[in-house]
């Protein structure tokens, strides 16, 4: 569904993706690890458009997007959330929805009719807030709900496209152990054939959703297996116990 | 995004009422000054769909408004086309001209996004006022106003021309707030607020951009067929630049992105422009000192300033509902 090939990416003399591969099969969820700076956002940059990679492909369902612009691989069905909240704060929560389900719709494209009383729109804002536990706040302006609602809203924007993929940069970032294990409960109530690469920061966390675990450190993947390799890993214990530490 | 909201129809209903009520009862000098109210307004809603709604600074709208001008102006004189054909073709041409220039401007951003726009204007200044064909620097005259006659109507009349001015930009403030609430809006909005997270949700920003510039650029082309009408007689100063900073001084002194400032500002501007020059030649100075005023004060114009205070007023009958939504998290839900 997701394939990376041979990344690699410097900003001036940080070299800040290695040589990057992976392969994420439909449906598979598949969690990042890594301390602070290890390039977990920048290599998901990259896979968007938002970073243009010094080398190394992207395939996403068969077929090459690398030299795509941002727009034309979200509409392929790649979608992401932010590690800060990047939400429409002058709007309501249902109109966040809206707006990124009018795009899929393509009743965003319309200069006339109001694409938030499109029925198939209204569908798919109904069938998210459901997804993401937003039913109750749909007529709140973003501004008006709490923190931990808006990283809902942050990921139920991104599903509001109907992607095929999403990455998740540290969704459940700033909300504290015990809501973070609740929003994976959530997320592994969202549709099995949908593939999610979703980057995390506690390892403990990592065991609620992950079919498979990437650890990144200084941009290099030195472990890429299942979730009970990753527990067994000498390798693992040393990153967490060092520089893992002040993350 | 536009909100229609209880004050912002009040303001529009209010604004008709005293529009209509001037125009029945203004001598003829009052008339003249409805007429550039009314146009002046036209050009600053256009100005407001790019630059309050999208963010979109533009310093061409003049130039859109004086090629409306010209292409009416020249449609009809030179090569004596019905004049309601003119109209149209003046229209339409300016829309392309604003879909060109939006299309083009579309990945600059800020102080570059306005030079360019500020380019074109110039481009479009220099060719009138060079071409021998469009008159140079004297300009067209004898520009016909429409033949309403067929519906009992003589638009040579000033009580009629101004009615039909009126009428006209009421449904362009209808067919705005419209369109500003279509998909293409929101989009604009979307944009506006927060373009990495639309181009990463699959918006290509230029076409929305571009597209919003050329619905622009039909009202701004429609404002400058109106101008060509009311004097009878254009030039190249219509193109002018000053003419487009002039149409942003009036946004943002009535308030942007709300379409009824762009009324207000038109009408506070125009007013004070001629009660006072009629007392010291210096009126620039007070529409400076205003100007300043209004943006120092933090309001987002003079029509800004009065929505927040009744919308505060309006707020507080209402029961607070934000304790509860700020409890809310995936926890509990
Ligand atoms: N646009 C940029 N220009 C230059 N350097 C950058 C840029 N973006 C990121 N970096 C640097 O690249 C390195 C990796 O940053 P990145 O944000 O990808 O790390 P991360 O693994 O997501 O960290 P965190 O856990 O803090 O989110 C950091 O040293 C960062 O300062
Ligand atoms: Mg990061």
């Amino acid at each position: 569904m997701l394939e990376v090939k041979g990344l690699d990416k410097h900003f001036g003399a940080i070299h800040v993706t290695r040589n990057v591969s992976m392969k994420l099969e439909r449906g598979e969820r598949r969690v990042i690890l890594g301390p602070n700076g290890a390039g977990k956002t920048t290599f998901f940059n990259q896979i968007v458009g938002e970073v243009a990679p010094d080398k190394g492909q992207i395939w996403l369902d068969g077929e090459e997007v690398t030299q795509l612009a941002v727009p034309d691989r979200a509409l392929k069905g790649l979608s992401r959330s932010y590690q800060k909240n990047t939400l429409f704060d002058i709007l309501t929560v249902g109109e966040n929805l809206g707006i990124a389900a009018s795009i899929h719709t393509h009743a965003a494209r319309s200069p006339l009719r109001d694409p938030l009383r499109d029925r198939a729109v209204r569908e798919i804002v109904a069938e998210v807030a459901h997804q993401v536990h937003l039913e109750p706040y749909l007529d709140a302006p973003v501004t008006d709900v709490s923190y931990g609602v808006r990283r809902q809203l942050e990921v139920g924007v991104a599903l509001a496209t109907r992607p095929k993929v999403i990455l998740m940069d540290e969704p459940t970032s700033g909300i504290g152990p015990e809501m973070a294990h609740s929003f994976h409960r959530m997320l592994n109530e969202l549709p099995r054939d949908l593939t999610l690469l979703i980057i995390e920061h506690d390892m403990d966390l990592a065991f609620d959703v992950a079919d498979s675990i990437t650890v990144l450190n200084y941009g290099e993947v030195v472990f890429d297996g299942t979730p009970e390799a990753a527990r067994g890993s000498d390798l693992l214990k040393e990153i967490y116990l060092g520089s893992w530490e002040d993350a | 995004m536009f909100r229609l909201t209880p004050v912002r129809s009040g303001a529009l209903g209010l604004l008709a009422a005293l529009g209509l009520y001037a125009a029945f009862s203004a001598e003829y000098f009052g008339l003249e000054i409805l007429t550039e109210i009314a146009i002046l307004s036209m050009l600053v809603i256009a100005l407001d769909m790019v630059a309050g709604f999208g963010g979109m600074v533009s310093l061409c709208h003049g130039a859109l408004l004086g090629i409306g001008a010209y292409a009416y102006a020249g449609l009809t004189t030179m090569t004596g086309a019905d004049p309601f054909l003119a109209l149209l073709g003046a229209v339409v041409l300016t829309g392309i001209a604003g879909f060109l220039v939006g299309a083009v401007c579309a990945g600059s951003q800020g102080i570059y996004f306005i030079m360019v726009t500020l380019a074109f204007g110039q481009m479009a200044y220099a060719f009138f006022f060079e071409s021998a064909a469009f008159g140079g620097d004297d300009g067209i005259a004898g520009v016909p106003r429409l033949d309403l006659s067929g519906l009992g109507v003589d638009l040579g009349d000033s009580r009629s021309f101004v009615l039909f001015c009126m009428i006209l930009l009421a449904l362009v403030t209808l067919f705005a707030a419209h369109i500003l609430r279509s998909g293409l809006g929101r989009t604009l909005v979307g944009l506006k607020t927060n373009e990495q997270r639309m181009r990463a949700l699959g918006v290509r920003s230029w076409r929305a951009k571009a597209y919003t510039f050329g619905i622009s650029g039909m009202i701004a082309g429609l404002a400058g067929v109106l101008a060509a009408q009311h004097t009878m007689y254009i030039s190249p100063g219509l193109l002018n630049w000053t003419v487009s900073g002039e149409a942003l001084v009036v946004v943002i002194l009535g308030g942007l992105g709300t379409l009824v400032g762009p009324l207000v500002g038109a009408t506070a501007f125009v007013l004070i422009k001629h009660e006072v020059s009629a007392l010291t030649p210096y009126w620039h100075l007070v529409t400076g000192v205003i100007l300043i005023a209004v943006v120092m004060s933090g309001a987002n114009g003079i029509f800004g300033f009065f929505e927040a205070q009744l919308e505060r007023l309006r707020n507080r009958s209402k029961p607070a509902v934000e304790g509860k939504l700020k409890q809310g998290s995936v926890h509990d839900a």
